[in-house]
């Protein structure tokens, strides 16, 4: 049922989206902004495939791109988060699904969400990337991505096996 | 064969792309950004009831924000409150007083900027290193691109883009932005740009030679036609000055008034002032004791929003002492010290 997959996929990206500009990012926390989105597509990639992943993180990176006030050029999280979306979905070995493994997972993907957004970002000549600040933001990122891994990533398994139980990865 | 579809689906997501990216890098005008307006119109329209869903917990956390900062201010403040309590017994313990102070700040901030009121709504990502904000009012509200926006504290930055519901702005502090600034004593004039951190701006003189101190303010110079920067208003002051005079460059480093992580109602300035009000904005703070004979001009005790705000500490603190008469020199020196706080809000 691929109309249900697309339906898990856009909901779950463009929730993701929202609540990062409209909730997270005001909370004023410590560092980087927690970054949900790029959570919830590596939780995406590994219930639901490489493909799926890719997918959801090519629409993830354009809705991130599109929702105000985001100032950057259109397609570059996509890029970015399209990488992330197949690698994770592809790299997990059945035999490896131990959480810490799948924790670990999702806080690479997000050290290499800012700095593959951050390196783009600067080759494509925007100013604005304060190097200085890189390894503090990379870190936090990263730190929260780890406290926000194991709820979404139940949470995406959840969902994707009350809805669409076929595509699930075991 | 599952393996090919799934090559040829990831270089067919990866050309998509960066199609749109080398598209949007050329910065063209044809239906590709339509198709980006849109985009953002149905997305600003979520975020503005998604902002309404979460109201309850940002607005707690502009409260534990606010808590937490007192928390680490106490320190510092009890020992300036000590300081201060002489200082301000005859200011604070004089009602009448404050009553026409605040009428005449209320004259002061009648700088003539007409504006409408809007509320940030979503707040780009840290990561991104863009200080870009989205606020909840838009083309059908009049917000027009490169218009100023500023809050209670001063300058806050300027409208990027919009939409039918929602606007864009650019932070002061965004390393995009830069705003003509005007040193307020002095008239020496140079380009405030942001720095990517939220707490400094760097100015640079045009004229090398200018005198300029620690602890001057700095206004908007002001734009042709008020766009994208109104003239008059406090964007921040200088806390360091590098160089000597006769360099050829010559920069300081300026705290902004507002501060960006905990902005929420701000005004978008739709018509600059007739007449530049120069400084009259800031004056509002550094003039009040100096002034002989306030009580003409202030009339209603009608209390302006900005005074309550300044007043308040200093109130407490007098109000804790007994009222000890003292000369009226240090008056002079406390018409100095109100005039950076307006930052620590």
């Amino acid at each position: 049922m691929w109309w249900r997959q697309a339906l898990i996929i856009g909901v779950l990206t463009l929730f993701a989206t929202i609540v990062q500009v409209t909730l997270l990012s005001r909370l004023g926390l410590p560092g980087a902004t927690p970054d949900l989105v790029v959570v919830v597509v590596v939780a995406i990639a590994l219930t639901m495939g490489p493909v799926d992943g890719a997918i959801a993180g090519f629409v993830a990176g354009m809705l991130v791109d599109l929702a105000p006030p985001a100032d950057t050029l259109l397609g570059v999280n996509a890029i970015v988060y399209v990488v992330i979306g197949y690698v994770t979905g592809r790299v997990i070995d059945p035999r490896d699904r131990t959480v810490p493994i799948l924790i670990g997972i999702v806080g690479l993907s997000a050290g290499f969400a800012v700095l593959g957004t951050a390196a783009l970002d600067a080759l494509l000549g925007s100013e604005r990337v304060v190097w200085d600040e890189m390894a503090g933001m990379t870190i936090s990122t990263v730190l929260y991505a780890l406290i926000l891994a194991p709820p979404v990533v139940l949470g995406v398994r959840w969902l994707v096996a009350r809805v669409t139980p076929e595509v699930l990865v075991e | 064969m599952q393996s090919r579809r799934t090559r040829i689906l990831l270089a067919v997501l990866v050309v998509a792309a960066l199609t749109f990216l080398i598209l949007d890098l050329r910065g063209g005008q044809g239906p590709f950004s339509g198709v980006r307006s849109f985009g953002a119109n149905i997305l600003g329209g979520l975020e503005r009831g998604a902002a309404t869903v979460f109201s309850p917990i940002t607005s707690a956390n502009a409260w534990w924000s606010t808590m937490r900062d007192q928390a680490t201010q106490i320190e510092t403040l009890s020992a300036e409150n000590d300081r201060l309590r002489s200082e301000l017994d005859t200011l604070t313990n004089d009602k009448a007083r404050v009553a026409a102070l605040d009428g005449l700040l209320k004259v002061s901030s009648v700088g003539g900027y007409r504006f409408v009121p809007a509320e940030v709504i979503a707040v780009g990502p840290t990561q991104d290193f863009a200080w870009t904000v989205t606020i909840d009012a838009g083309r059908n509200d009049g917000i027009e691109q490169d218009m100023t926006v500023i809050n209670g504290q001063g300058l806050v930055g300027r409208v990027l883009k919009t939409t039918a519901s929602t606007s864009t702005v650019v932070l002061l502090v965004d390393s995009s932005s830069a705003v003509g600034g005007r040193v307020a004593t002095t008239e020496e004039i140079g380009i405030v740009a942001g720095t990517g951190q939220q707490d400094q701006l760097d100015f640079q003189l045009l004229d090398p030679n200018a005198v300029v101190r620690k602890g001057d303010a700095l206004v908007t110079f002001g734009s042709k036609g008020g766009r994208p920067y109104a003239p008059g208003i406090p964007i921040g002051e200088i806390v360091e000055v590098k160089g000597t005079p006769g360099e050829l460059t010559r920069s300081a480093v300026v705290r902004p008034y507002v501060d960006v992580s905990t902005l929420s109602v701000v005004g978008v300035v739709t018509r600059p002032p007739r007449v530049d009000p120069r400084d009259s904005v800031l004056a509002r703070s550094s003039e009040l004791p100096v002034a002989p004979s306030p009580a003409p001009l202030g009339g209603s005790g009608a209390t302006s929003s900005a005074a309550p705000n300044q007043e308040t500490p200093a109130t407490k603190a007098g109000a804790k002492k007994a009222p000890s008469t003292q000369p009226t020199a240090p008056q002079q020196e406390t018409a100095a010290s109100p005039a950076p706080s307006p930052g620590t809000g």
